[in-house]
């Protein structure tokens, strides 16, 4: 599980991958907390990382949930939404239905089961490495993404461009976000619960930058 | 394993219900169900507040602050979790996911959530499983049957039980009002989010789940011991305490678990004979008629012939090889026979012990509990002895009970209490220091009957005289000279008490009840043993998966100078307190520490996580715990995961 050494920290927050299955959510995180590439077998149900991370002169700990994009899990991974701080929806650009179903599947999900109002969502296009098959232009998804207020960014998990920055853009428009910090300082870990209950009623998050 | 009727993603999914189900049974260790159980987590970081000025408390507020904890049954040094992911097969890349979700303290979401995934998984499955999943729950319901024939013929062994038969038909009225409250409350407590009702899952389904997590409990997987703090063989405590939570929560009846744990018992021993191969398979006929006797074999017959092939099957590797390896000891279960019968039940069962070497763990190293009396000696111990108790030995059960007397007049006393009260635990009563217990015992029947004593009675002086002494007030000059005699005497049972504690704690580090959940039950001096015993425990290293429940009653056990939260810590399950306000024996034999502290035989332990009962109705005083402790046992409903008796309006003073 975690590392060892993770006593201090300014703020916990939890980040949220989800996307179509073999978009590359797995190898994203593994490319971000561990700097390699590896072929990955379909995620069951969720898998759970930390990273320790200090971004903008604040200790970090992140807390990065890796859900499986497979439809048999989707029940499973709603769950998850619940006190995210950041959601990151991907998609592969060699791949268009993926891209689509960012917008017909995946932002649906994050209105029903989001409970944080505030939380900061990402698009990332996964896979630029693959020069050629390309099928979402990068216009195409920073227009989705201005849609949808949300961040926009494209990586590659493989070459690992990008992929840090992703993290560190989310991170950092959540450091500006005061309802969010709040939630997210040391110890009060708890009471990010509690704090969403009373918001699950309120309008579904509309934009959020 | 192939031959498992679920899917594996039906078993990532009973392998993340069953972490949801150890966490949450964890956190109610501290927080009682149904009562002041917080439904948003801010109150966690308030209850443990008001414990803190006891030594131990800030480790588990800081446990529930941080979810990597090592303090938390989920994490990986425990060795609770993962060695049933490794049984069910999930691929281990899920298990820090499995793991995380569990310790996150937000159960309810995502206790649905998994179980709809149960029954999303079914299309394209086998008619051929579920089938078996079927069979496996009417052999599970046939089991239950036995189990529920067996009672009454065991009960009438003595003439006490007809008496408390008809006492418990007296309280009923009142008793199914206090179990609807019960109920209520505890619904009200689902509404709120501790527990999910469901009906989606069908009945077959859920009883696969829960048998091969049993299995997966039970099963002796190899371990990853450079991660695991070395885990004890055999059934953990608090794995039967999250499969009782389970239980709940799918709404299965725990009679049903305890049929599958004998079932899965039976099984092990089988497998277990399977690896050794058969080399004496002669006893086996007489034991055969011995086990018909208990009525397995008959029960099956009623629900027919297929049941008949299958726990006939069961039955007979059981039979020969319990009984006549087992007869002599509790734990060592090596089977003696051809397993022929195995197959069937494997077959049924699906995956557990046909493919798995459930190895039979249950064995004792020495031997065990039953008729040996301790080696070793701590102190003045003179007399530290097991008697089985009930009829429910060497039958494969795989929770042992272990009660205590504390106030006693004959030796007679140590057992009869709880012969009539009927469970399914394999019991056993603790005779310990006879002479020390009858003598105080005695001198304090003699003081009573004197005529001090009735003068002071006449004048209800007695009551008068507790009242202060809870409040710490006035102590009548007559009263304390009238009980000097017995002073002595009790201080010598005190001393023995703490020793004989510690001797019983010993005993279940060493494993003599042969690595099996064990409830303990004690009344007076009975239940300091008991509390020693306990923080003996939690003194010598990790022990918490031992002690599965405990009721004392009746403690003479300080409030103030006792380490609760440690010794609340050493138990998974329910850890009740019965008191009686009543109850001046007490209060008087043991005033001196009293005046200041408090004293938990007559009031409530006021520390989240114990269950306070006031008997005190039930109760004229403290040797009628001698008479009245299988109706309060019954009313305790001890196999139900929550409590059902009305809470205690001093819990908050």
């Amino acid at each position: 599980m975690a590392s060892a050494n993770q006593g201090d920290f300014d703020y916990l927050f939890k980040l949220l991958l989800i996307g179509d299955s073999g978009v590359g959510k797995s190898s994203l995180l593994l490319s971000f907390t561990s700097n390699t590439f590896d072929d990955l077998s379909p995620t069951i149900g969720v898998d759970f990382k930390v990273k320790m991370v200090t971004i903008g002169g604040k200790k970090l700990k992140l807390a990065l949930w890796d859900t499986a994009g497979q439809e048999r899990f989707r029940t499973l991974t709603n769950a998850y939404y619940r006190g995210a701080h950041g959601i990151i929806m991907v998609y592969d650009v060699t791949r268009r239905d993926t891209f689509t179903n960012l917008s017909d599947i995946w932002a649906k999900e994050i209105e029903l089961y989001s409970t944080n109002q505030d939380c900061i969502k990402m698009v990332v296009g996964n896979k630029v490495d693959k020069l050629n098959a390309r099928a979402v232009t990068k216009k195409e998804g920073i227009d989705f993404a201005r849609e949808c207020g949300c961040l926009f960014l494209e990586c590659s998990a493989k070459t690992q461009s990008n992929v840090e920055r992703c993290f560190e853009e989310l991170v950092l428009k959540i450091l500006e976000t005061p309802s969010l910090l709040a939630e997210g300082s040391t110890g009060v870990k708890k009471n990010i619960f509690s704090q969403s209950q009373q918001r699950t009623d309120s309008p579904p998050p509309g934009s959020c930058c | 394993m192939t031959t498992s009727t679920l899917t594996p993603t039906q078993r990532y999914a009973a392998g993340a219900l069953f972490g949801l189900a150890l966490r949450q049974a964890q956190i109610h260790q501290t927080h009682l169900l149904g009562s002041s159980f917080p439904v948003d987590e801010e109150a966690d970081a308030a209850v443990p507040d008001r414990s803190s000025s006891s030594s131990n408390s800030s480790n588990f507020s800081s446990s529930d602050a941080d979810s990597d904890s090592p303090q938390l049954w989920t994490h990986p040094s425990r060795g609770l979790l993962r060695p049933v992911f490794r049984f069910l097969e999930i691929d281990s890349k899920a298990w820090p996911g499995l793991e995380e979700t569990a310790s996150y303290s937000d159960a309810k979401h995502h206790f649905w959530a998994y179980l709809k995934i149960m029954v999303e998984e079914d299309n394209g499955r086998s008619s051929e499983k579920s089938e078996q999943e079927l069979v496996l729950a009417k052999s599970i319901d046939a089991m239950v049957m036995s189990l529920e024939t067996v009672h009454p013929s065991e009960g009438t062994t003595t003439g006490r039980s007809d008496e408390s038969f008809e006492s418990s038909e007296h309280a009923s009225s009142k008793l199914s009002a206090i179990r609807e409250e019960a109920i209520k409350r505890y619904n009200g407590a689902n509404d709120r989010g501790s527990r999910p009702a469901d009906n989606s899952v069908n009945y077959p389904r859920k009883v696969t789940i829960l048998f091969e997590l049993l299995s997966a409990c039970v099963a002796d997987s190899p371990q990853d011991y450079e991660k695991a703090s070395v885990r004890r063989k055999g059934y953990d405590a608090r794995h039967r305490i999250a499969l009782r939570l389970l239980a709940t929560w799918l709404d299965i009846k725990w009679i049903k678990m305890e049929a599958m744990e004998i079932i899965v018992a039976f099984s092990a021993m089988a497998a277990n004979k399977e690896q050794q191969q058969s080399q004496q398979s002669d006893s086996t006929k007489n034991k055969w008629a011995k086990w018909k006797r208990g009525g397995i074999i008959g029960a099956a017959a009623l629900t027919g012939g297929v049941l008949l092939a299958i726990t006939g099957g069961l039955a007979a590797p059981a039979i020969a090889a319990g009984f006549g390896a087992l007869a002599p000891t509790l734990g060592t279960l090596v089977p003696v026979i051809g397993a022929s019968g195995f197959a069937a039940v494997a077959s049924a069962a699906g995956s557990v012990a046909g493919s798995v070497a459930v190895a039979a763990s249950f064995g004792a190293a020495g031997a065990g509990l039953s008729g040996s009396k301790m080696a070793r000696r701590i102190g003045d111990i003179e007399e530290f002895e097991f008697i089985p108790v009930g009829g429910n030995h060497n039958q494969g059960r795989l929770a042992v009970g272990i009660v205590v007397s504390g106030f006693v007049f004959k030796e007679s006393d140590f057992v009869s209490p709880w012969e009539a009260f009927e469970d399914n635990l394999e019991r056993y009563a603790l005779q310990w220091e006879s002479k020390n217990l009858v003598a105080v015992s005695t001198a304090i029947q003699d003081w009573l009957t004197s005529t001090l004593t009735r003068e002071l009675m006449k004048g209800g002086a007695m009551m008068t005289v507790l009242n202060s002494l809870v409040i710490a007030l006035a102590w009548p000059a007559a009263l304390l000279s009238a009980t000097d005699f017995i002073d002595s005497k009790w201080t010598i049972a005190i001393d023995r008490s703490d020793k004989a504690g510690r001797l019983l704690a010993e005993t279940l580090i060493k494993g003599l009840q042969g690595n099996r959940p064990v409830t303990l039950l004690g009344f007076s001096l009975g239940a300091r043993v008991i509390f020693k015993c306990l923080q003996h425990l939690a003194k010598s290293g990790d022990n918490e998966g031992l002690v599965e429940r405990v009721v004392l009653l009746g403690a003479p056990i300080e409030l103030k100078d006792e380490e609760w939260v440690t010794a609340r810590k050493m138990v998974a399950g329910r850890f009740i307190n019965i008191y009686s306000t009543n109850d001046w024996i007490l209060g008087v034999t043991f005033r001196a520490s009293l005046l200041t502290q408090g004293l938990a035989g007559i009031q409530a332990v006021d520390l989240p996580g114990i269950e306070n009962v006031d008997v005190t109705g039930l109760i004229d005083g403290h040797s009628s715990y001698l008479s009245t402790v299988p109706k309060i046992l019954e009313q305790l409903e001890l196999d139900t995961y929550y409590s059902v008796f009305s809470y205690s309006p001093q819990l908050s003073e």
